[in-house]
């Protein structure tokens, strides 16, 4: 085929892409910065019940509240780890809220409509939150899974230590500030949306469906590619929607299921975040058990739903 | 560091720019359902210049403190920085300095790497021709006949008033194509042939119908039937009249629509259907 017209293609499926992605990005960026400057910390605790399990529930919609993408909900939970939130609500709310939160039902629900793929997404993500979330409330002494060095080190070495109340900022300034602050996540976030759009659209336009079909359409290996995919790519959890919609026509739902809800759990850019505040071994679990369970449901899916 | 600063902000105006001039050019009805998410792009582009402007804003003003001799901004009590430095994101390693207000964001800038990652979707927006998508892109992604009936019912729309999403609709809704024989059919489209079409005789006028934007395009067309079909080359938009026939191809009946008039047209301004 002509090497012009297959550029254009490419060009015109990689900005369709981008363009369609970039203002979920924008919008979310934006209310990242906004939570940043106008909510304080003592907001967040006020709103933490006491009761485990409710405190797990709690913490699986906090995001519903504080829409942060998957990259902006470590350095929140760290935060919230340092007033006192309970660990296993830290790591639901870890799972959970770049999932479970307005702005990526908003892209999800536009990619996907009102079906399958937007309800699984919430259900399973909801349940492996929870259900990791509770088997770590099991741990009786909790600070075995903090890596110290994180947040004991930086409260002056002192887990008494009391942070300065701080104060809400003036309008306009804190607006300027959240521009501020939404531009730097945009361009952090941005360089793996354009990185994914990239791979999406190459294997669109220069890999024809038939040569992929028999590994997407396998109840199985489609299932592990599309997780292998989500750890690799790392989209932002606000637009991996239009990613996996360009997916979704060769893949089994199933795996753009697993796609949708082990890719914000779990990739290289958060797993390496993790490591700043747990350690090693928890890091490892943390992996593990959204695989297996996203994994488990997208090839249980596959072989007993038709959709 | 400054200077990586200085980009950023001029990267993220001139990527706001660009989609404004997507916008209002009508070239974004290459990329997204227009009908359904144009004001997402609008709201975009506001937001990538209103990004831009603060950053600005404040490189101007840092460096208008700077020439006053306040270089650095005044330390702050023992406690603060500590526990704000929370906000470290270990991977950017930029730092977010939440101490106190006014104080902006002190961090050096991305890195080159990250700002050459987000020039690259300006770079291709500006420097490739845009295109909506045409006949070459559905060698890999083949043309699709499952479009069920949507919510309107599509056989009230008047024959000569279908369009090529409307047609492929309507013949889902029957399993005995010949019911439409005779109708009389008014489309436009581009010129799409495969190999398993009489290239002398027949070729398919086709759509892409974009869900919400064009990593959901699938390709649609009407086999058409005409004596001259080799003269029109691929791609070329037309505009077909006639009336259908189903006729048996290799072994399956298909409806054909046989015309009376083909002619070439200026490609439309919205190349893409919505179903």
């Amino acid at each position: 085929m002509d090497p012009l017209l297959l550029l254009t293609t490419f060009s015109t499926r990689f900005l369709g892409i981008f363009i369609e992605a970039v203002s979920f990005l924008l919008i979310g960026s934006l209310l990242s910065g906004l939570i940043e400057v106008f909510i304080t910390k003592e907001d967040i605790i006020r709103v933490m019940p006491r009761n485990r399990i409710l405190a797990t529930l709690t913490g699986s919609f906090l995001g519903f509240v504080f829409p942060v993408c998957e990259c902006g909900v470590v350095p929140v939970t760290r935060r919230l780890y340092q007033k006192g939130m309970p660990i296993s609500v830290g790591i639901t709310f870890l799972l959970a809220a770049p999932v479970m939160n307005p702005i990526v039902f908003a892209s999800t629900y536009a990619a996907f409509g009102w079906g399958p793929v937007l309800i699984g997404r919430y259900v399973i993500t909801f349940i492996i939150a929870m259900t990791v979330g509770i088997l770590f409330s099991f741990q009786d002494r909790p600070q075995r899974l903090i890596n110290p060095a994180a947040v004991l080190a930086i409260s002056g070495g002192s887990d008494q230590a009391v942070p300065l109340k701080q104060a809400r900022m003036a309008l306009i300034p804190g607006l300027r500030r959240a521009l501020i602050l939404a531009g730097e996540d945009f361009f952090e976030m941005g360089r793996f949306l354009v990185i994914g759009t990239f791979l999406a659209s190459l294997l669109q336009t220069f890999i024809p469906q038939e040569a992929l079909r028999g590994l997407a359409t396998n109840p199985v290996n489609s299932v592990l590619v599309m997780a292998g995919l989500a750890f690799l790519l790392s989209v932002c959890s606000t637009v991996d929607a239009f990613l996996a919609l360009s997916f979704a026509r060769t893949f089994t739902t199933g795996s753009v299921l697993t796609f949708l809800t082990f890719g914000p759990m779990v990739d290289i850019k958060s797993a390496s975040m993790y490591l700043g505040i747990f350690r090693r071994k928890t890091v490892f679990y943390l992996i593990v058990l959204p695989l297996l369970i996203s994994a488990l449901f997208g090839i249980w899916l596959n072989l007993n739903v038709a959709f | 560091m400054r200077t990586r600063q200085w980009i950023q902000a001029v990267l993220s105006l001139c990527m706001g720019l660009y989609l404004l001039d997507t916008l209002l050019s009508g070239r974004i009805a290459f990329y997204i359902n227009i009908e359904r998410f144009v004001w997402l792009s609008w709201v975009a582009a506001f937001i990538l210049i209103a990004m831009g402007a603060a950053q600005v804003y404040e490189l101007i003003r840092r460096s208008a403190n700077a020439t006053q001799g306040r270089v650095r901004p005044a330390p702050t009590p023992l406690g603060a920085p500590l526990i704000d430095s929370l906000a470290y994101d270990a991977t950017s390693g930029t730092s977010h300095d939440h101490a106190g207000h006014g104080q902006v964001v002190g961090g050096r800038g991305p890195s080159w790497l990250v700002l050459a990652a987000i020039a690259i979707p300006l770079v291709m927006g500006l420097a490739i021709p845009a295109k909506p998508l045409s006949a070459g892109a559905i060698q890999t992604s083949g043309v699709s006949a499952g479009f069920s009936a949507s919510k309107t019912d599509v056989l009230s729309i008047a024959a000569a008033d279908r369009n090529v999403l409307d047609w492929i609709r309507a013949f889902n809704t029957s399993t005995n194509y010949s019911e439409f024989n005779g109708q009389q059919a008014d489309v436009i489209g581009f010129v799409y042939r495969d190999i398993r079409m009489d290239q002398g005789k027949q070729f398919m006028v086709a759509r892409f119908a974009v869900a919400c934007c064009v990593a959901d395009a699938s390709a649609i067309g009407v086999l058409v039937q005409t004596a001259d079909a080799a003269k029109w080359p691929q791609d070329t938009w037309v505009r077909v009249k006639g009336k259908f026939d189903a006729q048996t191809i290799g072994d399956q009946k298909s409806p054909v629509l046989v015309a009376e008039s083909v002619e070439a047209i200026a490609e439309p301004k919205q190349p893409y259907l919505y179903p």
